[in-house]
This record gives structure tokens, sequence and C-alpha cells, in this order.
């Protein structure tokens, strides 16, 4: 938990005017509502009938076999309602937001996971609501943007900036600025200003205290956990029981990128490029030039292509309770793979960091622990990132002859091939 | 020369914008046509309190490789021209907080610049911004708003700072703003501390200009130009464009400040 919004130096709630009594106003909402034992028991309804939790930890045993280390465990997280482990806070969020009062629900998304869990917890408990993402994203998760929209949620493109998930926040930090009475921004990373870390990692938290349960109950002598981290909230909910004790290691996998230069990762924790900063109204390590631009990113996943990180992680990387990796795409793409054929699990590309991770170190580890993996999704949504990747010339010649059939208003039953 | 319009005007430019050279030129037209204060704001990559007029300009300006320094020295060529003319800059905490608060008040405190806005630096998370400020002579110039608690209202007034930027609504720049009894009674109490009230967000006619000045110590003025810039800018055909600029923006000044 923060001290008054700080984890050690970071977090902090560096916010226009305007939006500090809204984020007051809620940080006070927010922990009424978490000691309302009603509150609770409608959230615990929610999560084991709307979001089907607990979700499984599987024992990844071909995979284990085959590499001879730690046992490794797969947390399928990407098996809740909506895909991912979005929906936990996005659920928890709205749930607030109809306590509140609140009549309205604007977000952003990156990969599109929490937009998509934003429009269905809103659906579900009938709140209207818009979606900010970033123009590049958008054609990037296509498929997401169709399944926000399938559950009634307005997808509004953002053209300024960078076109990505950065850029998505200012235009929903420009709206929350206009209608701070009547709209309530959920922000579905682990970051922003106070008490956005904290409320998202307590929503989050119940992955890890599922794991905990679950592997005492297999009695898993855990070595180490790992995840991904973009703007942190599946890893910070998954470590959240274990961030007091000194064991297990703590894993986060950050996008290497296509390299180690300006520009060609999302990198934080790891490198030269980042510094501390103040952006987005907290304190935490951003990548940033030396004028306190925010400087390019790049992932081959939309949801791990921003140039911060949660302030909590940012403080718990200085202290080196957790250890943070780069992951290149082409080893993402490696993992991902791997775990499909091995395992039938198809790991997001955001989740395929930490998988990659975890077959980074997985030797090293005696038989006897274990490690697990958050698959924080799962990557039915990638297909559009995925298939010109591993069968490129199939799904151009797919691609082409559906436009062909559609332009030509031809039933899918009378298409060319 | 001190100016002589009725109204006083605060009137905002983004360094650099359309291009260092036009840039200069709008200044000067703005002090032509009775600006009392410039505001000039340096470009940032994320400008999220800011709508698209000025977010188009901060993309514009950092695409052209605008650098902070480069920003500076645009100010320090505005304060040489127009010694009489207060320059505040106004930009967002990354620009300030990144290469340390010290370290950016010197630079501008250097160039000439009479006090600071940093929205996101809000008075209790100010990363010893006032502090610095007062340390060099300048202001640190917080943004208040109608809609903020009756708490942090009256911290803020007790704090004396001398100047108060004043938002009239909530919102974005560039947005329409109405001044009604409700604006009125929020500046008559946000001045109770003595401070001076800078007012503006939405103000883009005479007519509103003049509704809102016998209220205000000064009354601020931005997307009004920056749109005008859009408008007429035209690289292809630079000096005839920019003319047309330095006009429309003197006419627009003008009318802003009475003249």
């Amino acid at each position: 938990m923060s001290e008054n919004g700080y984890f050690g130096v970071f977090g902090g709630k560096y916010v226009p005017e305007v939006l500090r009594r809204p984020i007051d106003e809620l940080e006070k909402g927010f922990y009424e509502a978490i000691q309302d034992p009603s509150f609770l028991e409608e959230l615990k309804t929610l999560q084991d009938n709307f979001i089907g939790r607990p979700t499984p930890l599987l024992f990844a045993k071909n995979a284990t076999a085959d590499l001879g280390g730690a046992k490794i465990y797969i947390k399928m997280e990407g098996l809740a309602n909506t895909g991912a482990h979005k929906i936990n806070n996005a659920i928890g969020q709205a749930l607030l937001v109809k306590r509140m009062g609140k009549t309205r629900v604007i977000a952003e998304t990156g990969a599109g996971q929490h937009g998509v869990a934003t429009a269905a917890a809103c659906a579900h408990l009938g709140i209207p609501c818009e979606i900010y993402m970033g123009e590049v994203d958008v054609r990037r998760q296509q498929p997401n943007v169709a399944t926000m929209e399938m559950y009634g949620a307005k997808v509004i493109p953002v053209r300024s900036g960078s076109k990505t998930l950065k850029d998505a926040i200012n235009e929903a930090m420009r709206d929350w600025a206009s209608h701070p009475d009547t709209t309530h921004y959920l922000i579905g990373s682990a970051l922003g200003p106070a008490p956005f870390p904290d409320m998202v990692r307590i929503f989050q938290s119940v992955i890890g205290r599922e794991v905990k349960e679950q592997a005492a109950a297999k009695n898993l002598d855990i070595a180490a956990l790992v995840a991904c981290v973009g703007g942190g909230s599946n890893a910070i909910g998954f470590f959240e029981p274990y961030l007091e004790a000194t064991a297990p290691r703590l894993i986060g996998a950050e996008a290497g990128g296509i390299g180690t230069g300006y520009g060609e990762n999302a990198a934080r924790m790891t490198g030269n490029a980042a510094r501390e900063g103040i952006v987005h109204g907290y304190k935490s390590r951003f990548l940033l030039t030396e004028d306190g631009q925010m400087a390019e990113t790049r992932s081959i996943s939309a949801g791990l292509d921003y140039p911060g990180i949660n302030p909590q992680f940012a403080d718990l990387g200085v202290s080196g309770r957790v250890e943070f990796m780069a992951i290149p795409d082409k080893e993402v793409l490696e993992a991902l793979q791997y775990f499909a054929r091995k395992e039938g699990v198809f790991f997001a590309l955001e989740s395929a960091h930490a998988a990659a991770a975890a077959l980074r170190i997985v030797k090293e580890i005696p038989k006897d622990k274990a490690i697990i993996i958050n698959m924080s999704g799962r990557g039915d949504k990638d297909i559009f990132i995925t298939s010109p990747v591993f069968r490129n010339r199939q799904w151009k010649e797919f691609l082409k002859s559906e436009l062909t059939r559609l332009e030509s208003g031809a039933d899918i039953y009378h298409a060319k091939n | 020369m001190k100016p002589t319009s009725p109204i006083r005007l605060m009137a905002h430019l983004v360094a650099g914008f359309p291009d260092y050279e036009t840039g200069l030129l709008i200044a000067d037209s703005l002090v032509k046509g009775g600006a009392h204060f410039l505001e000039v704001q340096f470009a940032f990559t994320d400008p999220s309190a800011d709508g698209p007029a000025i977010q188009t300009a901060n993309a514009l300006v950092l695409s052209k490789g605008f650098t902070t320094a480069r920003a500076f020295e645009f100010v320090a060529a505005i304060h040489e021209r127009h010694p009489d003319i207060p320059v505040f800059v106004m930009t967002y905490a990354s620009l300030v907080y990144t290469p340390q608060v010290k370290h950016f008040v010197a630079e501008a405190k250097a160039a000439g610049v009479a006090g600071l806005i940093i929205p996101d630096l809000p008075f209790d998370h100010d990363e010893g911004l006032t502090e610095a400020c007062k340390a060099n002579g300048m202001v640190n110039i917080p943004v208040v708003v109608p809609s903020m608690s009756e708490e942090r209202l009256a911290q803020i007034i007790e704090m004396k700072f001398p100047y108060l930027y004043t938002a009239l609504r909530a919102g974005i720049t560039g947005q329409k703003t109405v001044i009604d009894q409700n604006t009125l009674d929020f500046i008559r109490r946000v001045s109770e501390g003595g401070a001076k009230v800078l007012g503006g967000f939405g103000i883009g006619s005479g007519e509103q200009s003049k509704t809102l000045a016998p209220h205000v110590y000064s009354v601020i003025a931005g997307s009004a130009f920056i749109n005008i810039v859009h408008e007429l800018f035209d690289e292809t055909h630079l000096e005839e464009s920019r003319k047309k600029i330095a006009q429309a923006i003197e006419a627009k000044a003008r009318e802003l400040s009475g003249g």
C-alpha cells in the first residue's frame, strides 16, 4: 500500500487542478467501498459468475519434461471472461462507479483487452461507455475493436501524437477534465495519479491470492513468479501476496521490441533509455528524452507499448525486490509458438513475454521447485499479427479473397477458394 | 514601451510555432495589438490539458526538432525585443522535472522569464518549483478552477501567491466559455488573498473579454490566436502568409485588449 499515494519517491497526484477533485472523491469512495462487506460480496459474486473465477493453475507437464528444469505452471488468467486479467479491475471499478452515482465511463486501451473488459463490465452493469484507442492500435487489434462495439461501447480512434496507448490516455484525461462530475475514467493499468495504482493492484490481487491458495493445495515450492509488465496491472496483482516477503523471485518481462536503441523497445527498468519523470499524473520511470519529451516506443504487443510503468514497480525495481528482463519480439514469438504446440495454451503477445522470460531461467532452477507464469491474456485477439508471421502467404490469400467476396456481395458459401 | 490598451491582455503563443521566425513575428504582433503579458508555451509530446488547436501546434513544433534550449532562445529573443512585456512560460511537469526543477528555473531566469505556469505541478506537488522561482526573483503561478474543493481553495489563497491562473471552467483549452454569476463569484473568492487573477480558458472575442475584464487583473487568450495561425500559415507562400498572420494576430489582440 502506498503512503499518501507514494511508493518510495514514486507515485503522487501530479494532476491539473481540474482533475484533483474527482481523484480525491474517487479515493474516498474507493476506500469506503472496500471496507463495505456488501460491496465486497457483490464483487465476489461477479468474480465467480461473470468473470469465471478462480482461473486454473495448469501444470505444463510437456514443457517441464522437455526443458528438464523447474516445474512450469501457468496461471490461466486468459480464461477469464473477455480473455484477460483486465476484467478483474474493470468490473471492480465499474461497480464502484455505480456506487458513486456516476453515469458515464471512459477508458483508454492499448491492446484492446482493457477496452473489451470495460465494455463488457459496463454492459453487464448497464453503464454507457466510450473507449479511447490509438489509431495504430485500432489497426493492429481490430478484433478487439469489433468486440467492444459488440458490447455496445463507442470506440474513439485517437489520431494525436504517436497514436498509441499514451495518446489514448491523454485523450481520456482531456475528456475527464471536461466532464469530471458525471464521468469516471476507468484506468486499466496500474498507473496514473493516486489512488489508481493502489486501486488497480487491489482489484487485480485476486490473481495472486488464488495462486497462493492453488500452489499451497498442490504443495508447490515456488522459486519464481513471472509476469509481463506494460503498465503493470497483471504483474502487480499476481505478485501482490509476495511483495512484502523476500521469496519467491518476482520477475517482470518488459517489451524488448526490435532492439536496444532509441525508439526500438519499451524497456523502462532495464537498459539506459529510461529515467525518472513525471507524466500522466504520476512520478515513475519513463522513456524520456533529455528534455523530458516522451520517447517513441516499439513492441509487437500493443499492451506493452507504453513509455511509463506502475510507480510501485519503479520502487520495487530500485529496491531489487522485482527483477526485470527485456524480451525482444522474436523471442516472444518463439515462446508463443512453443507453449501453443507443447501445451495447447495460446498466450497473448503481451503474456508471451512472461513465457519467454520463464524459458530463459527455467533450466537454472532445480526440478523440485516451481516457476509460475501468469498468462494474463490469451492470444485469439492477435490473429492479425501472428498470422502474417507464421502463415504469411495463406493469410494474404485469405484476406484478398475475403475482400473480393465482401466487395462483390457474394454469400460466404459461394466465394472462390 | 509600456502598453496603453484598456484591457490587460495576457496573450498565449507556442514557442517556435509555426516556425521560429514567424513565432517571433507573432509575439511582435501581439504586443503591437496591445498585449500586456505574453504566455509562451513550450511544446510537449503529451499535452493532456490542451485542446486540438494547441495540441496540433505542439506536435508541429516538435516535428521540426524543437528543443527546450531553442525555446529559451525564443523567449530570450522576445524579451530583448520587448523588455517591458513580462513573459511567462507555460509547460508540463515533464519538461521542468526531467532536467531538474532548479536547472529549468535558472534557465528561465537567464532568458528573462517573469514566471512559470505548470498545471501538473499543483501547489502541494510542486517539486520545489515555488521556492526555486522565489530564489530567482520569479513567480510560480498555480492554476485554480471553479470545481476545486473549498479546502484546497482556502489553502491556495492562504499561500499568498502573487498571481493565480484562473481557469473559468472545467475542460481543456479552446472550448467555449460562458461568463456567468458563478464565474464572477469564483473570481472574487480567488482574489480574496490579494492575488492578481489572470482569467481565461476559451476567451476568443472582444465581447467576452470586455465582460470579463472588470473582474480580473488580466484576461488570458490563447487558442483564438493559435487558430489564426493554423488557418493562415502557408509554407509555400511564406512571406505572404507571415504578413497575413501578423495583421490578423494584431487585429485579434487589439479586439481582445479593447484597444
